[in-house]
């Protein structure tokens, strides 16, 4: 076998947590002690391999890589300290990038370097939007009672669509449709190359409504029900860290919508559509509930890892720890805005509810290329682990 | 120079196993005064336990014995059983060590007659066989046991069975006040040479070494195997007495390994090899598994690992297990990942043998004095000090390299002496 190792590929695993790669002497301790891996498919010592020789082409198509919860199993029993549940967190951290589209966003996100201009991007956005709209002048304490944040930019009289309306749908649509693009040419792209890697004939291909009944839709119950985390050994309390935060972002997701409907369509002919909701409203509730379990699960998530990283078990990254600082800002500065609409204060609630915008933003704009991009990655790859065992892969009568 | 002891220049050896003797022996033939201080009962250490030596598979009185023989011609070295060192002070060329003797209860007047032992009613768990089987509370501790003299453990004795050991000596051998003694010698060098003990499986958590009679230690085998072991020569299951039709080797089973021993303790892979010749001589159709990460047979080793791995009954899997699930029928599956094949492996079989490797002996109890060790606990030796290691208390070793290093340490031992 001819390996060509790609050096850069090797040199970015390094700084991305990988640095203890080239420990691994190929015992397979790590693929025994995985409770994920299988009998056929067993992982990660392969890609400890791969890894270490930079055969990336290998790694980006491999559905392993997405499967791993990095539960630190394998990790915890290494006899080498290799550290092989980090290496797959580095390779998915490349992977993402590689997958990512466009390709200079993705690298920007990539790195700490990329911070700043990261922030920047959104900020100046949502800053440059809220000066042009002439939005930015301090309401009086009366209509910021009975408005909130509704006229954050302001207020025409153009019946047909409400002025913050307009502006937000502008930005945050603008980003989450740059998202979904991402998102599907990253899907698509990792889709071909498992195929490619798993040699499967194209010539047998399920319709839609069969890859999502029989394939997409089973994952995405599996995934709900967090049976996977489950298996862990090694960091239990994730399996509720985790959970909390998915179901905060369900709910909120269901409030998002909520309020898209209620501003942009029911407002229209009903105007009390556009004031703040009041507390004892069920969607109310349901954001409110949502936003304490999004701090919750994210706090118990971010206690793990310092704790594990105290411990020497994990590398810090920044791959890591990015995703954990923007879901925190945005659930702590959405709810100290509601807080501060509350108490009155006009100025500071202005201020907070700028950041919210700014991470709501970057949450959803960076979501293809940060580690939130396991939402869709993962759940492809455990799409194909379908896939590739049902008999549009393999033949049924072999065997 | 004449001190209390009547010698000048001694030497102490710490550990009567092999590394003991030959550096006892090596000194002392050369004209230098030895103490020669064991912990046990008996001197031969762990080579007395072995069935047989790799490769050329010749039983250990082979090597112990003639050793013996020359212990007894030779006035130069004196010998003390159940003996630890407790304190060392002074300097390279006079180091004033106290030693601390144990009580045996049983005194020079022994014949090894054996009376003891039938007329004992207590039992106590047989060290020597790893505690598969039981021993009287008076016993000897092996066959070929030298000093030939027997031992009484004395807080297993109830009191009819203390009256009637005391009453079946017909040479007033028995004597059960007996205490601990003590006495200070000052030697030039000491040699430490404590050997080692096998690892404790119990702390490899997930190879289940406490919920299943179907996992045993290498060195467990060596004793079934051994003429004079709990078994008579029997390889069979603990628990249950089956003869095995299949057995898996676990290599590695805490050598090489950060969470236990970070070091490959050399001869697990003969001793490996060594058990699959004990095991074809009493089963020739049983099926073989060895599980290993890389096949250590160096040098003129390699010709004995070239024969083993053509036994047509046997198949070598390279991954190592890293799970074993005892099963209800008393069996075990042993799982790994085959790295040649990339698939996982999970085979039954009757018997799983861990091949525990060698924690140097001072790591496991605690050396009794401050010594210059490495991480692992292996004594650097140092010509200077004139503390110096030998055999397995210096690094992981077979016999013939231990022996090496204790001719080694005896010579720096001499020059120390000379020079003082």
């Amino acid at each position: 076998m001819n390996v060509q190792p790609d050096l850069d590929f090797i040199r970015y695993l390094k700084t991305a947590g990988g640095d203890t790669m080239k420990k691994c002497y190929q015992c397979a301790t790590c693929s025994v002690m995985c409770p994920l891996s299988t009998d056929e498919n067993p992982f990660p010592r392969q890609e400890m391999i791969w890894s270490g020789w930079g055969m990336k082409d290998k790694l980006i198509g491999d559905p392993n890589v997405f499967l791993c919860h990095q539960c630190g199993d394998c990790t915890a029993y290494c006899p080498r300290g290799a550290k092989p549940g980090d290496v797959l967190g580095a390779v998915r951290a490349y992977a993402y990038t590689a997958l990512g589209w466009p390709t200079g966003l993705a690298k920007l996100a990539s790195t700490a370097k990329g911070l700043p201009m990261l922030i920047a991007i959104p900020s100046v956005i949502i800053f440059v939007l809220w000066a042009i709209s002439g939005g930015m002048v301090i309401p009086t304490s009366e209509d910021f009672a009975k408005y909130g944040y509704q006229r954050f930019f302001g207020y025409w009289d153009f019946h047909w669509l409400a002025k913050n309306v307009a502006f937000i749908d502008f930005f945050m649509l603008g980003a989450v449709g740059l998202a979904v693009v991402g998102s599907y040419k990253g899907v698509t792209n990792l889709w071909k190359q498992m195929c490619k890697r798993e040699g499967v004939n194209p010539d047998f291909k399920p319709s839609l409504v069969q890859l999502a009944r029989d394939f997409v839709w089973p994952s995405i119950i599996e995934i709900v029900q967090h049976n996977r985390f489950r298996e862990c050994g090694t960091n239990r309390n994730r399996e509720i860290g985790h959970k909390a935060l998915m179901w905060s972002f369900i709910g909120l997701f269901i409030v998002t919508l909520w309020s898209m409907f209620a501003n942009d369509v029911l407002g229209l002919w009903i105007p009390s559509f556009h004031g703040p909701m009041t507390i004892w409203n069920p969607v109310k509730i349901l954001a409110n509930v949502s936003a304490i379990a999004m701090i919750v699960g994210c706090g118990i998530l971010w206690m793990n890892r310092s704790k594990s990283e105290a411990e020497g078990n994990i590398t810090p990254t920044f791959y890591d720890w990015f995703l954990i600082w923007e879901i925190m800002a945005v659930a702590v500065t959405g709810i100290l805005a509601q807080y501060l609409r509350w108490a009155g204060l006009i100025t500071p609630g202005y201020i907070i509810y700028y950041f919210h915008l700014v991470t709501v933003m970057m949450l959803f704009m960076y979501m293809p290329y940060t580690k939130f991009a396991h939402l869709i990655y993962r759940t492809t790859a455990m799409t194909f682990e379908r896939y590739r065992d049902s008999s549009f892969v393999k033949n049924p009568l072999d065997k | 120079m004449t001190d209390e002891q009547g010698t000048s220049g001694a030497i102490l050896v710490v550990g009567g196993g092999i590394s003991g003797l030959t550096a006892a022996l090596e000194a002392a033939e050369v004209g230098n005064d030895v103490f020669l201080v064991e912990k046990n009962a008996y001197f031969g250490g762990r080579v007395a336990q072995l069935n047989q030596y790799f490769p050329k598979l010749c039983p250990p009185s082979c090597g112990l014995e003639i050793n013996f023989k020359r212990i007894k011609d030779n006035r130069r070295i004196r010998t003390y059983t159940m003996t630890s060192v407790t304190a060392v002070s002074g300097g390279p060329g006079n180091y004033e060590v106290t030693l601390e003797t144990a009580p045996r209860y049983v005194n020079s007047n022994c014949t090894a007659c054996g009376d003891c032992a039938d007329a004992c009613t207590d039992e106590i768990d047989n060290d020597f066989n790893f505690g598969m089987n039981k021993s009287k509370a008076a016993y000897l501790p092996h066959e070929m046991a030298f000093p030939r003299r027997y031992v009484i453990n004395k807080d297993a004795l109830s009191d009819e069975g203390a009256a009637a050991v005391k009453a079946s000596c017909k040479y007033g051998a028995v004597d059960l006040d007996m205490g601990t003694d003590s006495k200070t010698i000052t030697v030039a060098s000491i040699i430490w040479a404590t050997g080692w003990t096998p690892y404790d499986p119990t702390k490899m958590d997930n190879l289940k070494y406490n919920e299943s009679d179907a996992i045993v230690t290498n060195m467990m085998i060596e004793r079934m195997a051994a003429p004079g072991g709990p078994t008579d020569g029997a390889i069979l299951r603990p628990g249950d007495n089956k003869e095995p039709e299949s057995f898996a080797f676990v290599q590695c089973a805490g050598s090489r390994d950060e969470n236990h021993l970070e070091f490959c303790s050399y001869i697990c892979c003969m001793a490996t090899f060594k058990q699959m010749t004990y095991i074809r001589e009493r089963y020739p159709e049983a099926k073989i598994y060895v599980f290993y990460i890389d096949l250590r047979t160096p040098g003129k080793y390699e010709k004995f690992r070239e024969k083993l791995m053509k036994d047509e009954h046997s198949t070598f899997i390279k991954g190592k297990v890293a799970e074993i699930i005892p099963e209800s029928d008393g069996s075990v599956t042993v799982v790994a990942e085959n790295a040649m094949t990339g698939e996982k492996i999970k085979q039954n079989v009757d018997l799983a043998v861990l091949a525990t490797g060698m924690q140097p002996s001072l790591n496991v109890d605690g050396a009794p004095v401050p010594l210059d060790t490495d991480p692992s606990g292996f004594v650097n030796s140092n010509p200077e000090t004139g503390i110096l290691s030998a055999g397995c208390a210096c690094r992981a070793a077979d016999v013939v390299t231990s022996n090496q290093s204790a001719t080694a340490a005896a010579l720096k031992a001499i020059q120390v002496s000379r020079r003082s």
